[in-house]
């Protein structure tokens, strides 16, 4: 079929894309500034974790998962009105995912589409009901592969701490120029700690966490919006929603001459020329990119009461029945896990988090990693078994956690670390200190040190001093005071593994 | 402006380079501190005022202004349009002064204000706490607000300001790393409380400039000895002990407000050493060389021990 010609440019024509691509830009703006400025730029921590309450995937496998409501889950109701009104709305104009995404739209890819399969569209449908079982199983692992949760433990574990590095590489060498000093000096107290961490950020696997990400980028390569189209777990929930569309896109054969210009810009492929340029609305963003193009105001987007139809691709019997046996195996194969026979010793979780219901509690955001202002939650890599991977841990020698500090529990938009008062988080019980005599400098060399005890931030102090051996004083823990925040395992200047380390509580205590 | 590929690349080289460069560069550039080097601490003229102590009523800064005055005025220590850095004790977020882990806030805004009346170019207050982050730190102490109504400004340590110093005449710390513009300050005034620790006993004045080295805990081996090497190399121009309240035990971080002694105290004199001797008797000690630190900074002859022999003046206020 001969193109038409092209129409002369119109503002007019360009109306959609120019809407669109400002709104993303403000909801990636919002997303980006609350990631940064909830740290310590006094918006209310509350707040960081706004965009995971207009989750619904988030809210609803958390919901299966801990099977209690969490304050604030209703607002993910937003984004399924939204979906019922308009479809994929989110996916198209608000998704930081899909956003960045969409920045990185191949060139290769310019009005033309690939050949991909339709059936890989039901990959992603695959993954929604794996997540949904085994979330009704209490396991929320597979939360691993929402949009927002690789988002925020992408920026906060990789883009972040890479950039810190060479920002402030590049501070250091035009610090050295005492013409530039006063300047640099300047600068780096607008960069710290409002937007970058005041000391240098140090994560646990970033470059996973990074590779991972790119590899979500890269598939791109395959097809725009590759993640979107076959993948995205999100996607699938709000793409089977938005088959209840109200306002959905269909085409006008009055008008239409099947020239096919829509169907090769739609960035997930679903207007099928051989279809007579119809479009699938659980697979359309609502992007207007058609709308944009058409030379002959071709579509319309009339109110509908009646749901669209099913499709090939479409999750049946079958593919739900396959998925659930894989979350059951799954998760039953996770179970079976030998770390979960015996307490792992330096498994150490959030304040107030218990190991039992953390992993169907926590949907692996990393909310937390990104709040610790003193660096030392970190996403478990293989500290607390593969169920749970990227699920917080603290690392008391990257890290301590800070006596009068409780932003985790604030942030955590599913309470897996519960929202404790300064007072009470204070009382809870992370573990618990021993010193190791034999490699403690004041027991085993008669060292002058006690810097554990003088570094305790315990009114009373959870570290005493034994004088019996040593005249200078030696560490002794006194474990009825002890809360196991780490700071004297940070703190101990014994090289590598420190002289004094906070051992879990025992699963009695959890 | 619309940036291409290649002239992003290009300005990205240069940057690149620049940033290489510039460590060449600096070597030829003129030294750091603007003209100005730090002076030693200007001795009292015979028959005047060798340490000061203020007492009573319920106003840190009247007890900072007449300790200082008894010592001549803060013109005596900060020269007009000097840099000026300001040390309190800050070592822990979280606590309120009330609970003396931190210096009393009104005393450090009271010191900014006299180095700002005297004419001082610029007052900067530093500290590194190691319990929490910085910006908690002087936020909780009340001394970030104190400051900035006196017209000083907070210096957040930044990691880059670090810079590696040989101590030729030091005898256990030949080498560590301290903050740059501490070390580069015109003057710099020491203002520590004193508070229970158990490794040194007490930490006052001298262990308070331990917050300018960056790798703090390593320092505790030969805490004493290390301490004078350090004093001996960066030596306050003025030390004011805030002894508005002092903590007798769970220090240095406290958090127990039974184990505060409200004493309404405030000594001051350009001698760290008699600073801290003379603050031993807050706390009731007769003998102060047994602090030791006090007694090897008496014998490596860096100040003053023996505070009975010298000149106090004490003063009551309100």
């Amino acid at each position: 079929m001969a193109d038409e010609p092209r129409k002369p440019f119109q503002w007019k024509d360009r109306y959609w894309r120019v809407a669109r691509s400002a709104v993303q830009a403000v909801a990636l703006a919002l997303f980006l500034f609350l990631f940064l400025r909830t740290v310590r730029g006094g918006v209310p921590p509350q707040a960081g974790s706004l965009f995971l309450h207009l989750d619904p995937l988030a809210m609803l496998a958390g919901l299966l998962a801990s099977k209690a409501y969490v304050r604030g889950m209703a607002l993910a109701l937003l984004t399924v009105l939204l979906t019922i009104l308009l479809g994929r709305v989110w996916c198209g104009w608000i998704c930081p995912l899909g956003t960045t995404l969409d920045l990185f739209h191949p060139r290769r890819w310019k009005n033309k589409q690939p050949s991909i399969p339709e059936a890989a569209r039901g990959i992603k449908h695959f993954l929604l009901t794996a997540i949904l079982t085994s979330a009704l199983l209490g396991s929320l692992w597979l939360m691993l592969l929402d949009p927002l949760t690789i988002m925020i433990r992408t920026l906060t574990e990789a883009v972040y701490p890479a950039l810190d590095r060479i920002v402030f590489a590049v501070e250091e060498a035009l610090y050295s120029v005492s013409a530039l000093r006063d300047s640099i000096s300047g600068l780096d107290r607008i960069l710290r700690p409002a937007l970058l961490p005041a000391d240098p950020a140090f994560t646990a696997g970033g470059v996973l966490i990074a590779a991972f990400f790119i590899g979500v980028v890269a598939l791109n390569a395959l097809a725009p919006r590759f993640w979107c189209r076959y993948l995205c777990p999100l996607g699938s929930l709000l793409g089977l929603t938005g088959k209840l569309a109200i306002f959905r896109r269909e085409v006008n054969p009055a008008t239409c001459t099947n020239c096919g210009a829509c169907a090769r810009v739609c960035p997930t492929g679903t207007i099928r020329p051989d279809k007579a340029d119809a479009s699938d609305p659980a697979e359309c963003i609502m992007c207007l990119d058609c709308v944009t193009v058409c030379p002959r105001s071709g579509q319309t987007f009339p109110a509908h009461l009646r749901p669209a139809g099913w499709n090939s691709y479409d999750p049946g019997r079958r593919q739900a029945l396959a998925a659930i046996g894989a979350a059951v195996g799954g998760v039953a194969l996770l179970r079976t896990d030998q770390y979960l026979r015996r307490d792992l010793p330096h498994l150490l979780r959030p304040p107030g988090a218990k190991e039992n219901d953390l992993l169907s509690k926590c949907i692996r955001c990393g909310e937390c990693v990104r709040i610790c202002p003193t660096g030392v939650l970190h996403p478990a890599v293989g500290e607390a078994g593969v169920e749970g991977f990227w699920t917080p841990v603290l690392i008391a020698r990257a890290g301590f956690c800070q006596y009068s500090c409780n932003a985790c529990g604030q942030v955590c938009p599913v309470e897996a670390i519960p929202p404790l008062p300064l007072e009470e988080k204070q009382q809870q019980v992370l573990g618990a200190a021993y010193v190791d005599r034999n490699r403690c400098i004041a027991w085993s060399d008669h060292q002058e040190c006690l810097v554990c005890e003088e570094m305790c931030p315990l009114p009373e102090k959870a570290i005493t001093v034994d004088y019996s051996e040593f005249s200078g004083g030696a560490p002794v823990v006194d474990r009825t005071n002890c809360i196991g925040c780490g700071t004297c395992e940070y703190k101990c200047p014994v090289n590598g593994e420190a002289a004094i380390r906070v051992y879990a509580p025992g699963r009695d205590s959890v | 402006m619309k940036l291409t590929r290649r002239e992003f690349l290009r300005w990205t080289v240069l940057g690149a380079g620049a940033s290489m460069g510039a460590p060449v560069l600096s070597g030829c550039a003129p030294a750091a501190s603007g003209g100005m080097t730090r002076l030693p601490p200007p001795a009292p003229a015979a028959g005047s005022t060798y340490l000061a102590v203020a007492r009573g009523g319920d106003d840190p800064e009247a007890l900072v202004r007449r300790a200082v005055a008894a010592l001549g005025g803060m013109e005596r220590f900060v020269p007009k349009g000097a840099n000026v850095v300001v040390k309190p004790n800050v070592c822990t977020a979280g606590r309120a002064y009330e609970y003396a882990a931190t210096t009393n806030p009104c005393v450090v805004g009271a010191v900014v204000k006299l180095a700002r009346e005297a004419g001082a170019a610029r007052v900067r207050v530093f500290d590194n706490p190691f319990g929490g982050t910085a910006e908690d730190a002087f936020a909780s102490s009340g001394i970030a607000a104190q400051v900035a109504a006196a017209g000083g400004e907070v210096e957040y340590p930044a990691a880059m300001k670090f810079v590696s110093v040989d101590l030729p005449a030091g005898e256990t710390l030949k080498s560590t790393v301290v903050y740059g513009d501490v070390h580069d300050a015109d003057v710099l005034i020491n203002v520590p409380l004193p508070k229970h620790h158990s490794l040194a006993q007490l930490t006052i004045g001298m262990k308070n400039m331990l917050g300018v080295i960056r790798d703090r805990p390593i320092m505790h081996a030969a805490l004493n000895q290390k301490l004078v090497d350090l004093n001996q190399f960066l030596v306050p121009t003025l030390t004011i002990v805030d002894a508005v309240r002092i903590l007798t035990a769970n220090g240095p971080t406290g958090g127990n407000l039974q184990d505060v002694r409200k004493l309404d105290t405030v000594i001051a004199t350009h001698d760290t050493v008699a600073a801290d001797a003379y603050a031993t008797t807050l706390f009731g000690w007769e003998d102060p060389e047994k602090l030791l630190y006090v007694k090897y900074g008496a014998q490596r002859g860096i100040g003053r021990s023996d505070w009975k022999h010298l000149q106090i003046e004490e003063i009551a206020v309100g």
